[in-house]
């Protein structure tokens, strides 16, 4: 599925990145590639963009942008760790995901 | 000083990686504002002395990676291939290795004297993250300089070491970073065909060049393009990207961000370890309240206000103090110089015209303080994000928002503040969104025209009415520009929001500074040098027959046998109506003239052809025009002008409707269109501007007109 069709609070894993050439690079630059874990934050007041947070980053991007981003949703039962406060874990350095 | 060696140094870096703390920390008050040749990208440059050597220490952009994609790292690339500084330093967030080091891994590419100074070491160590230096810097062959450019901290140690990688004491590997086989496969094919072409061979890096080809990198792309050896680079291009397609199902440009990326997160296992529980730190929190589904739009608004308040607010009794001050300094000049033409040019012509440059400074600094206290404390990116949905729908970018809103104030620091925005087409789009905004000094105008043809019930919803139709055009000219001639190129949304900081005192200051001295510096002589000639042309050529006429006049009311203050009555009168003769005898009057036909069908005469002329200058300026054209001078007050504009045939509702609507969008005051000059760049787009906001004026007051004389 896409990335711009998860809720806030699902987590997922990217299987591909397909958008056009500017907006695929500057979203590998950040850090989104295939394999990465991310976690939908929120949605912008006015419901775009999206916040989502990724490698202990907070990263936001448009609905349009998010379609690009192919993923996996993972099911509560194979997140590892379960959020503190409902929020994400902030640094996950040096974990595979 | 001359037997001192000098370095050049680098600062290369992601935003938000406190390159600028570091170059401010390191080069004090030797600093130099400029650009980047040929693109509208500040360039901070600084020197200090340190032991033998002076150190020269050039500011790159900050960059997330040096792909031809966006104009600051091509600057970057370039600024490093081309001139060849001497140590490269890249600084790093230390919180935020990952993401930091991602940029690293493509300097270690460029294969150039290569250090690394890990900032922030304070929020590392309070955050309790463990990073292993040493192996961190075997595994990147270059040193790593632990430092925290805030507190100051660790800057000996940087120098120290940027002093002996320049004169060779530290030995930088130039680690090869290494990709996957079939990639490995393809750039060595690549290097060994661009070591063939004999031309090429004294240029550059082969390797590097080979990673960009494969990276489909089309600056590189036209540099081999023209050998003959580039028939054999495509067939091998062509193979990789097969080969990456059946092997990877991708690339192999992903590939080889998918492969930087591996060795980054290898080399996090191996270096850093964090603390246990992370918990959700302060920054969640203030998310949780500032991008709230609920609060985050009235949050937002509310720091808008704050800033629109702090700038112009506390920024108006500056700027009155500031005239004020500079109406003394006409006060006393004026006695001291002979009287006629040269008083004349030096207290209304050079003072008033410097002074009406330096006016705007008060709110260019305040604006810029405010803006960068909000973009360092890191809630810029998120008033984007908050806003973006409601600015992409005209095609522009979140962060045009507080621009647009400044322009309410004025359209001059409004235009400097389009900075935040990144690409190009988004900024041009803002600029020319700008000065629909209706600005301060278009307010006097409103108020005299509604004042007087309104009842004050009416006047104020006339007065919304205009403001709305300068939003409604503004936001109609982005959506325009960006669905045609700025189609292309649009920032991406996709960008970090960073943890909250407070930010130094001295850098928001700074801020400020570089801007005030930008603005007076290369906007200010081009303002002062139109004014200037608006003056000239609304004062020349004079008519010698009314003064003389002013002469034989004033000489016989003097002899007259009246009460004194009969007789300065009297000369008032006279100077008003020699006034508005010897302006309907300058270029500007005739100019007005020469329009008449132009502007007939709006329903104006010659005479507001003058004040739209003179209205050039500034805009409250057409308010003063009139007052001289209708001869009751410059110390006019609102009722007896506007009782005299009531009473003056050619005027009627409708014709102040059209006018201000013709005020508020026709082509804004020349310190606009100075500052407008300088941050797109070229005359050009102002020039297209200008005819646009000409055309539009005319129709919109066309429309106006016409439709008011059919209901009114």
């Amino acid at each position: 599925m896409k990335l711009s069709e998860l809720k806030a609070g699902d987590r997922a894993e990217i299987t591909a990145v397909d958008a056009e050439p500017v907006v695929r690079r500057r979203l590998m630059d950040m850090g989104l590639v295939r394999g990465t874990e991310l976690e939908v934050l929120r949605f912008a007041p006015l419901g775009d963009p999206i916040e989502i947070s990724c490698k202990g980053l907070l990263l936001t991007m448009r609905r349009n942008e998010a379609e690009g981003i192919m993923v996996n949703k993972l099911e509560p039962a194979e997140i590892r760790q379960a959020p503190a406060l409902g929020l994400r874990k902030r640094h996950r350095f040096g974990k595979r995901s | 000083m001359s037997t001192k060696k000098t370095i050049t140094v680098a600062l290369a870096g992601n935003p938000n990686a406190g390159k600028s703390s570091l170059f401010n920390a390191l080069t004090g008050s030797h600093q130099r504002v400029g650009n980047f040749p040929g693109v509208t990208i500040e360039k901070h440059e600084g020197y200090l002395d340190y032991r033998d050597y002076r150190i020269t220490v050039v500011d790159l952009p900050g960059t997330y990676s040096l792909t031809p994609y966006s104009p600051e790292e091509i600057v970057t690339r370039r600024f490093i291939i081309d001139e060849k500084p001497d140590v490269v330093v890249n600084v790093v967030e230390g919180a935020n290795l990952e993401r930091n080091m991602m940029l690293t891994v493509q300097l270690m590419e460029m294969e150039v004297d290569l250090l690394v100074a890990l900032n922030m070491m304070d929020e590392v160590e309070e955050k309790g993250i463990k990073i292993n230096l040493d192996q961190l810097e075997l595994l990147l062959g270059s040193h790593i300089v632990p430092i925290s450019a805030r507190n100051r901290q660790g800057l000996d140690d940087l120098l120290d070491h940027i002093v002996r990688v320049s004169d060779g004491r530290i030995e930088i590997k130039k680690n090869k970073m290494t990709f996957s086989a079939e990639v490995e496969k393809a750039i060595d094919k690549i290097a060994e065909l661009l070591s063939q072409e004999p031309e090429l061979d004294a240029a550059a890096n082969h390797r590097w060049m080979a990673i960009k080809l494969l990276e489909n990198d089309r600056e590189i792309y036209s540099q081999v393009q023209k050998y003959p050896v580039w028939v054999k680079i495509e067939l091998a291009l062509q193979e990789a990207i097969r080969e990456c397609d059946v092997l990877y199902g991708t690339d192999p440009e992903v590939l080889i961000t998918e492969d930087r990326h591996a060795f980054v997160r290898g080399a996090m296992q191996e270096c850093v370890r964090l603390p246990k529980a992370a918990r959700a730190s302060v920054s969640d929190y203030i998310d949780m309240v500032v991008l709230n589904r609920v609060l985050g739009l009235p949050v937002f608004l509310l720091v808008v206000w704050a800033i629109f308040q702090l700038t112009f607010t506390l920024g108006s009794p500056l700027m009155d103090a500031l005239d004020y001050a500079f109406g003394l300094l006409s006060d006393t000049v004026a006695p001291h110089l002979p009287e006629g033409m040269v008083r004349s040019i030096f207290v209304d012509g050079v003072i008033s015209g410097v002074g009406s440059v330096v006016v705007f400074l008060p709110n260019i600094v305040l604006l810029f303080m405010g803006l960068s206290f909000l973009e360092a404390s890191g809630y810029m990116a998120r008033a984007a994000f908050v806003i973006d949905k409601v600015m992409h729908r005209f095609g522009l970018h979140g962060k045009s928002f507080i621009p647009m809103i400044t322009g309410f104030g004025c359209s001059i620091p409004a235009i400097m503040a389009t900075r935040t925005l990144k690409s190009r087409s988004d900024r041009l789009a803002t600029i020319m969104t700008i000065p629909f905004m209706s600005c301060g000094a278009k307010l006097p105008v409103y108020v005299l025209l509604a004042g007087a043809f309104f009842p004050p019930a009416v006047a104020a919803n006339v007065m919304f009415g205009i403001y709305l139709l300068g939003i409604l055009i503004g936001l109609w000219t982005a959506w325009l520009l960006k669905s045609t001639v700025l189609k292309s190129d649009s920032e991406p949304f996709v960008m970090e929001l960073p943890p909250y900081r407070w930010p130094t005192v001295s850098s928001v200051i700074f801020q400020a500074r570089v801007k005030a001295v930008m603005y007076l510096k290369k906007a200010g002589t081009l303002i002062l040098g139109a004014v200037i000639l608006i003056w000239a042309a609304s004062n020349f050529p004079r008519s010698s027959k009314l003064d003389a006429e002013l002469a034989r006049e004033t000489a016989r009311i003097e002899a007259s046998a009246v009460a004194p203050e009969l007789k300065a009555a009297e000369l008032e009168k006279l100077e008003a109506r020699i006034g508005s003769g010897q302006l309907e005898y300058s270029i500007a009057g005739r100019s007005g003239k020469l329009l008449e036909p132009l502007i007939r069908p709006l329903g104006f005469d010659w005479r507001i052809g003058i004040a739209l002329v003179t209205g050039l200058a500034a805009k409250e300026v057409v308010v003063s025009t009139l007052g001289t054209i209708y001869s009751i001078g410059q110390s006019a007050d609102e009722t007896s002008l506007s009782e005299i504009l009531r009473s003056d045939p050619v005027f009627s509702q409708a014709t102040a409707l059209s006018l201000m609507v013709f005020v508020l969008l026709y082509i804004p005051c020349v310190a606009a269109v100075g500052v407008m000059k300088k941050e797109v760049g070229s005359w050009t787009p102002v020039l297209y501007y200008s005819v646009y906001a000409l055309a539009v004026a005319w129709i919109a007051s066309f429309i106006t007109y016409r439709l008011a004389l059919l209901w009114l």
